[in-house]
């Protein structure tokens, strides 16, 4: 991946790739419970270089896109599940990573919740011009993929848009 | 990584009740280890204390035998071979009822000798001090400051004494001041007097207990100083010994070194039981945030930073729990430091306390020492955190198949443990830290074997528990199995408690029934007279011989007696105890002889020829029957071949007993220490006391005691010597309580979930009571069980190893049906006791909130 032979790397080198060129959404949110809202965005950033003002700037500006500017001193157990998954989206953004991965990313929420969060990963991926991989069981988030390889009976097949 | 480090203290603020149960793993631990250690080294401290206020700035003794050294070779030292630095000391004992329960040391010197020894009693030696008085008025003596005030007496006022079984009085002339040179420890109980006042205090007329010398004071060579011992060597008549002031306190000191050993090795245990509680608390923190870990893997945390993380977690409460554990030791170590004190007068020689001391270098041991447990104890936490992958999707299970693939492991490891720390014991050394390393070893063993033994158990108990229980029975049962890396643990550190409190209950059970057995045959008098000693357990006055003919000749109905002599021989190799016996033949039952017979033994020992020397000392120095045992004569060394090796339990440091005829011929020295008087058959010994105490002379003190009392006293001294162990015994399983509380508060707290669940389908609160009981009653039955024999093991290795080779003796174990009882009821008991609160807690959690994820 970006030119890099990823298998060939130390665990800590694939550590550090991570560190710098991904951005995780998971089913089931995975916020740190011990951060607040901001500072579990900041935590990204701080991990690629020291934290100063643009930093935070940028991960205010990424909560208020989602939604939740008025959170940010709050703890993710007083959040509901789609405010924790919105903040998820933004920390798998806020350090502007090349590439995207979501594990069922609306799998734990309602419809209506989970159109909102597609509309959000959609629209904040694509503005930035990231690639997004995700897994998922929803037609929906399938639907507004560019390319879309389905697993049936062990075998993948792409599926071809009509 | 501000973030991160914010993010660990955040969870170490959110769950305080894991870190107090690091903390107060670590602090309890460190504690009961420094409190030992600054016990013991404050007994040590106060020894040199006194002994280098006593021998001053000597650096030779002259020391006599029992008799005494003539003032003679005083004079011949000093004149005849012109040495300017020499002092004579008178030195001995009393007791006084204005200071009850206190040894009061009699140092007699000459002021006009001091200067180069003891400068503080030289004439001029201090603004407040007047030793001239002690010399121009006879019958004067100085006191501490402290020691006058706590007796309430001041100058001029009579002190009332007792020495040797007579009370003597003696004028307060002043009281020593403690300044830089002449510490308040050094003083304490010291009467300080002329040598002619001490002489007659302590019956030695023209007699000295030794020289003082300060060889190297001049700028001579070595060759002129040996030059100048050989001299001395040869004007010293036969007895006395000229040795370094040093080696005489070495080897007292020396005298501690098993005794403390055996206290360290046990609060080395509860240390070790401290480290269960850490590794529990730090797994539980690192197993309950896999899935945080395994978050901050996914977004690029590397190992390395979580390492970081979590090590500071371990070392911040390592810290905290060790400065704590250090303060609680110094409050607890002036608790103990009594004890140790107490047991060290019993047992081996007079020391008396002012302060604990607390030396930088115990604490700093205590500090690195608490830091090296948690960073041990924490080592499983650590490689479980590095190790969480970058994915939050690990479950429970998949921890629990992993200990479950460890078991048949461990116990292959204790196994090879057991068997190797086996071998460690078996081999004939004397090496106490080899004994203590494979008794650690097979516990260790013990502990490893246990989830293997507790997985066998619990299978076995699963039919009848799902028989009376039901399904909740099964479910509890089957949990035990199923939280392997949180039961096992809890489960062995119960078995390793109760093992030790059980064994070490045994050993100190059988050793009491030892000595019970042993004073009843040994005690074959029916009434004990003795003049007042400093040590409990043996006899220090002595008796004078009139008195002595007159309580002989009182008693009508009187069998016959036996006399006893006790005094200490120095020799190269340390000092020996020598008892000469005048035995009536009634007395002979009160040996065992463990080597040759009453038959060939005793002809030999009345007729002089042998000596019988007692267990420890035949084991100390390697002495079999024949073998000769050399001691120093007045007439220069006496040999004499051991005609029997005797069972005693009065001294760990042994004793040679002679015939009272051949002490007679080869020293010369008339006095007795105590008397057993053998009574006609019939006749009452508490009459008979009453008329003895009714011919005591005015001012005579001594102590006379029926057969069944003095037997009630050392029993009582046997009991004094034990509490210390006991009171370790009971801190170790505090702790190691206190680890069990944690790890199944941690596993019940972690089924909060699965507990959740169960209520929301109906589960009523007093069935959760018995799930949750009957989970911890089951692991409490399974440790129980396995503490029996873990038990058993441990007190014989401490009863047949460690003590032969720590004291020297042999101890008959006894074991008994209340000793199983005892283990399985304790370990129910403190596991049930344990499960209390989880119970509690588990029953009122609202299955919404136990359902909720965090």
């Amino acid at each position: 991946m970006a030119g890099v032979d990823l298998p060939s790397l130390s665990e800590r080198d694939r550590t550090l790739f991570r560190r710098r060129h991904l951005g995780f959404v998971f089913q089931f949110f995975n916020l740190l419970p011990t951060l607040t809202v901001l500072e579990n965005l900041l935590l990204p950033l701080e991990l690629k270089g020291a934290v100063g003002e643009a930093e935070e700037t940028r991960a205010r500006s990424l909560l208020e896109r989602v939604g939740l500017e008025t959170r940010g001193d709050a703890f993710p157990d007083r959040l509901s599940g789609g405010e924790q998954q919105r903040i998820a989206l933004a920390r798998a953004l806020v350090h502007e990573p090349d590439l995207i991965l979501a594990d069922e990313p609306t799998g734990n929420l309602d419809p209506e919740t989970g159109g909102r969060v597609l509309d959000l990963l959609d629209g904040l991926v694509r503005e930035g011009g990231r690639t997004l991989l995700a897994v998922t069981h929803s037609r929906e988030l399938a639907d507004r993929a560019d390319r879309v390889l389905q697993l049936e009976h062990g075998l993948v097949h792409e599926r071809v848009r009509v | 990584m501000k973030l991160l480090r914010r993010s660990s203290l955040r969870f170490l603020a959110r769950h305080p009740g894991q870190i107090v149960l690091t903390v107060a793993g670590v602090a309890l631990g460190v504690a009961v280890v420094v409190a030992i250690d600054l016990a013991i080294q404050s007994a040590r401290e106060a020894f040199r204390v006194s002994t280098e206020t006593v021998a001053g700035r000597a650096t030779h003794q002259i020391e006599a035998g029992p008799g005494g050294l003539p003032d003679s070779v005083f004079t011949q030292v000093r004149v005849g071979l012109g040495i300017r630095e020499a002092a004579p000391v008178v030195d001995g004992y009393a007791s006084s009822a204005a200071l009850p329960g206190r040894a009061l040391r009699i140092l007699g010197v000459d002021p006009f000798s001091e200067e180069p020894f003891r400068p503080y009693l030289a004439p001029g030696g201090g603004p407040e001090l007047d030793v001239g008085v002690l010399l121009s008025r006879s019958g004067t003596v100085l006191l501490s400051r402290s020691t006058a005030e706590e007796a309430g007496v001041v100058a001029g006022d009579a002190l009332d004494l007792v020495v040797g079984g007579d009370r003597l009085v003696v004028e307060v002339a002043g009281t020593l001041v403690p300044d830089g040179g002449l510490g308040q420890q050094g003083l304490r109980d010291l009467i300080l007097t002329d040598v002619s006042t001490a002489q007659r205090l302590l019956d030695l007329g023209g007699r000295l207990s030794r020289i003082d010398l300060a060889l190297n004071a001049s700028d001579g060579s070595a060759a002129d100083e040996e030059e100048i011992l050989a001299r001395i060597e040869s004007l010293l008549p036969a007895g006395a010994i000229l040795r370094t002031t040093g080696t005489r306190s070495e080897q007292m000191s020396g005298m501690l070194s098993a005794f403390d050993l055996n206290l360290t090795a046990l609060s080395l245990l509860a240390l070790v039981f401290g480290m269960f509680l850490i590794y529990n608390a730090m797994t539980f923190s690192v197993v309950q945030r896999r899935e945080l870990l395994g978050a901050l893997r996914a977004v690029g945390v590397t190992r390395r930073e979580i390492l970081r993380l979590v090590l500071g977690e371990a070392l911040l409460t390592g810290a905290l729990g060790s400065v704590l554990g250090l303060a609680l030791g110094v409050l607890l170590g002036r608790g103990l430091v009594l004890l140790v004190t107490q047991t060290i007068n019993d047992l081996y020689f007079v020391v008396s306390v002012e302060s604990l001391s607390t030396p930088p270098v115990v604490l700093l041991k205590g500090l690195a020492l608490g830091l090296g447990a948690t960073f041990l104890a924490g080592i499983p936490a650590l490689t479980e955190a590095v190790n969480a992958p970058p994915r939050a999707s690990l479950t429970r299970s998949v921890v629990e198949d992993r200990a479950r693939d460890l078991v048949p492991r461990a116990a292959l490891l204790g196994l090879g443990l057991g068997v190797l720390g086996a071998l460690a014991l078996l081999i004939p050394s004397r090496s106490l830290l080899l004994s203590f390393g494979g008794l650690f070893a097979v516990l260790l063993g013990i502990a490893l074997l246990t989830p293997l033994a507790t997985m066998a158990l619990v299978r076995l108990f699963r039919p009848i528990l799902s028989r009376t229980v039901g399904i909740l029975g099964t479910m509890a049962v089957r949990g035990v199995s199923t939280s392997l890396s949180r039961t096992a643990p809890a489960v062995a550190a119960l078995v390793v408690a109760v093992a030790v409190t059980v064994g070490l209950g045994t050993m100190i059970a059988s050793f009491r029934g030892t000595v019970v057995r042993w004073l009843d045959h040994t005690l074959q008098a029916d009434i004990y007279v003795t003049g007042p000693s400093a040590m409990a357990s043996r006899p220090g006055g002595t008796l004078s011989p009139g008195l002595v003919s007159r309580l002989t000749t009182a008693v009508p109905d009187l069998e016959g007696f036996s006399t006893y002599r006790g005094s200490t021989l120095a020799t190269g190799d340390g000092d020996i105890r020598l008892v000469a016996l005048d035995l009536h033949p009634r007395g002979e039952a009160a040996f065992a002889f463990l080597e040759g017979s009453a038959a060939e033994a005793f002809p030999l020992f009345r007729a002089g020829e042998g000596v019988l020397v007692s267990e420890p000392l035949a084991y100390r120095r390697g002495l079999s029957l024949g073998d000769p045992v050399e001691l120093p004569g007045p007439d220069g060394p006496v040999v004499l071949r051991v005609a029997g090796v005797f069972s005693d339990y009065g001294s760990d440091q042994g004793v040679v007993m002679m015939a009272r005829s051949a002490y007679d011929r080869l020293f010369d020295d008339p006095r007795i220490t105590s008397l057993g008087l053998f009574l006609e058959p019939g006749v009452d010994p508490e009459e008979t006391i009453a008329v003895l105490q009714s011919r005591l002379a005015e001012g005579e003190v001594v102590s006379i005691q029926s057969n069944r009392a003095l037997r009630q006293g050392s029993l009582e001294v046997f009991d004094r010597t034990f509490a210390i162990t006991g009171v370790l015994r009971g801190l170790a399983f505090v702790v190691a309580f206190i680890g069990v509380l944690s790890a199944l508060m941690a596993l019940q707290l972690e089924r909060a979930r699965e507990l959740g669940v169960l209520r929301a389908n109906g589960l009523t609160p007093g069935q959760v009571w018995t799930l949750v009981t009957t989970q911890t009653g089951v692991m409490g039955v399974a440790a129980g069980l396995l503490a029996v024999p873990a038990g058993i093991i441990l007190a014989v290795v401490m009863i047949f190893v460690v003590n032969k080779r720590s004291f020297g003796w042999t101890l008959q174990l006894e074991l008994g049906p209340s000793m199983v009882l005892q283990a399985v009821g304790m370990a129910v008991l403190g596991a049930l006791l344990a499960g209390l609160y989880p119970a509690w807690r588990m029953s009122r959690t609202s299955p919404g909130l136990a359902l909720r994820a965090e």
